[in-house]
């Protein structure tokens, strides 16, 4: 058998559930899967990765800028293996379901995909900026590629030498 | 009874470090707790996108004042992952040992933190005190109290010669004879006990659900620990025990940290008697390749996880981090809902928080930029303008 036996299990086991929903399976090394999944399903896959497969622990989301795309990497471990599920959506209307009602405490994470990265989070209840101050300039969003530091505190003008 | 609701913080009796509590009262009781964040956001993942991959390990060291060496190692496997490099057995000993070390600092710390929030001024000086032979273990090795910046991509920067290990063997003895000391104190003196027991209770399924790790989610039995689940540099090598609580309390996460304490001191005998002879760092290219790696490293305040992709330039495409205390401030409101008002600084402390770890994430400060080191004069002549624009004057008064 191959060393890989345990995560081949894990493969096998999510593409029997979510088959054609799955895209971009790969083993990266021992402990360690990523997968892609449609956001219309990642509520499910979160649901069924914390009460079937024991992976009961999301240690974060990673907000990502692909380009056409924005994305979600969801880390979620059962304390030995971490299986990152992406999720995209696309850049000029960025919408993904919250997995609160899996994983409680992710709240933070989730506000930091709204403010940072600009991607709608659909049930995700209203409250106040978070990371970002209360002051920031509304519909910029820093982690987002084409952002840069100018955008929201632009440089003071610099008065000729007489 | 009507109901009162109280802001405590952004500044606050818990820590110095900026957060906000809304607290819901009946009388004295909390009905309801809420917790705020944001206050001390830097930008940091989107700075690190825009310097090297050297670089970046001083500016991640600097995401937290506390657990600096947990942040850089924990990039910089990611990083050496996707560079496929294989760091040498010395290198790795000497991480740990850093990461012991800072796990003791980290620990102590805290000890005279909630010794002080107890209103037991005593023991936070005694605690206090000893850590101080930690610290200057760290300065034996890193050449600094506590940003050591041990860590270097391909290794580690400096070596431990015979003479540094004889001295942090020697010093290792003190902590652990006074820690375990501590231990006998902070479990048997009655005023710790009425402080501590039944205050700010987790029980074992919520902590699960609301992902809390570290000795915060250990106090609540839960039997998590990444250096344990899974071993990083040698770390499958050391014979240390997993330090779990049932009480769910404030009590648990004192007692489940000054046990830990002295399995550190355990761990550095054994790292520092292993240590295996070679060099202590390889070369690594600076141009790192694409490709992706997530790892995780069990700092003292619990589980930090990084994040980092590379685009085949000498700058990360991404650096994401997450810090122990972003996962377990959701627990707080928890622990604080049915406590007592006097509790809350205790009970906030009791996580044993870092609010910059977990705003690490905007705003740059341009006249920061300027580095600039005050002399002690400068700084002197700035304390005077300071105050004399607000009616004081110290300019007469003589130092000594």
């Amino acid at each position: 058998m191959s060393d890989l036996e345990l995560e081949e299990r894990l493969k096998k086991r999510l593409e029997d559930k979510f088959g054609g929903d799955i895209s971009e399976f790969t083993i990266q090394r021992r402990r360690r899967l990523w997968l892609t999944v449609k956001p219309e399903r990642l509520v499910d896959m979160m649901r069924f990765l914390y009460s079937e497969m024991e992976f009961n622990h999301l240690s974060t989301i990673t907000g990502m800028d692909l380009g056409e795309n924005l994305a979600a990497f969801y880390h979620t471990t059962d304390q030995h293996t971490i299986i990152t599920v992406r999720a995209k959506t696309p850049r000029a209307t960025p919408v993904l379901p919250t997995v609160r009602d899996v994983f409680a405490g992710t709240e933070s994470y989730e506000r930091e995909l709204e403010d940072l990265f600009g991607i709608k989070i659909e049930g995700l209840p209203p409250g106040r900026h978070y990371p970002l101050p209360d002051d920031f300039p509304p519909g910029q969003h820093p982690l987002r590629k084409d952002w840069k530091l100018t955008d929201a505190y632009p440089e003071p003008a610099v008065k000729e030498a007489k | 009874m009507s109901k009162i609701s109280i802001p405590l913080g952004p500044q606050h009796p818990g820590l110095k470090e900026p957060i906000n509590f809304g607290l819901v009262l009946e009388g004295e009781q909390i009905d309801k707790a809420t917790v705020n964040l944001g206050y001390n956001h830097r930008g940091i993942e989107k700075a690190a996108e825009e310097r090297t991959y050297i670089q970046d390990i001083y500016l991640l060291e600097r995401v937290c004042g506390i657990c600096s060496h947990s942040h850089t190692t924990c990039y910089i496997t990611c990083v050496e992952e996707i560079a496929k490099a294989e760091i040498p057995e010395r290198a790795k000993a000497i991480r740990v040992l850093v990461a012991e070390l800072e796990r003791i600092h980290s620990h102590l710390l805290w000890l005279g933190i909630a010794a002080y929030e107890i209103g037991f001024d005593t023991l936070f000086m005694y605690v206090w005190r000893d850590r101080e032979q930690v610290l200057d273990c760290l300065e034996l090795v890193g050449g600094n109290r506590v940003h050591y910046a041990i860590n270097t991509l391909g290794g580690v920067r400096r070596d431990i010669t015979p003479e540094i290990k004889a001295e942090l063997l020697k010093r290792v003895d003190i902590l652990e004879a006074r820690t375990k000391y501590y231990t006998t104190l902070a479990t048997e003196e009655t005023t710790v006990l009425a402080r501590t027991q039944k205050v700010g209770v987790l029980p074992k399924d919520l902590a699960i659900k609301l992902g809390t790790n570290g000795p915060t989610g250990r106090a609540s039995g839960l039997a998590r620990d990444v250096r344990k689940d899974e071993p990083y540099l040698i770390y499958d090598k050391l014979d240390f025990k997993l330090i779990t609580a049932d009480t769910c309390d404030v009590f648990g996460r004192v007692v489940v940290r000054v046990l830990e304490t002295v399995e550190s001191c355990k761990i550095i005998r054994q790292v520092l008697n292993y240590l295996p002879e070679g060099p202590i760092s390889i070369k690594v290219p600076w141009k790192v390749p694409e490709g992706e790696a997530v790892n995780r490293y069990e700092a003292p305040r619990g589980e930090d996880i990084h994040y980092v992709k590379g685009n085949g330039t000498d700058k990360p495409e991404r650096v994401k981090v997450r810090a122990p205390t972003l996962a377990n401030y959701h627990a707080v409101p928890h622990m604080l809902e049915g406590g007592w008002m006097a509790d809350v600084p205790l009970v906030i402390a009791a996580i044993d928080p870092c609010m910059s770890c977990s705003d690490r994430a905007l705003v740059t400060d341009r006249a920061a930029a300027r580095s600039a080191v005050w002399s002690w004069e400068e700084m002197r002549r700035n304390g005077i303008e300071f105050y004399k624009r607000r009616g004081v004057d110290f300019s007469k008064v003589v130092l000594k």
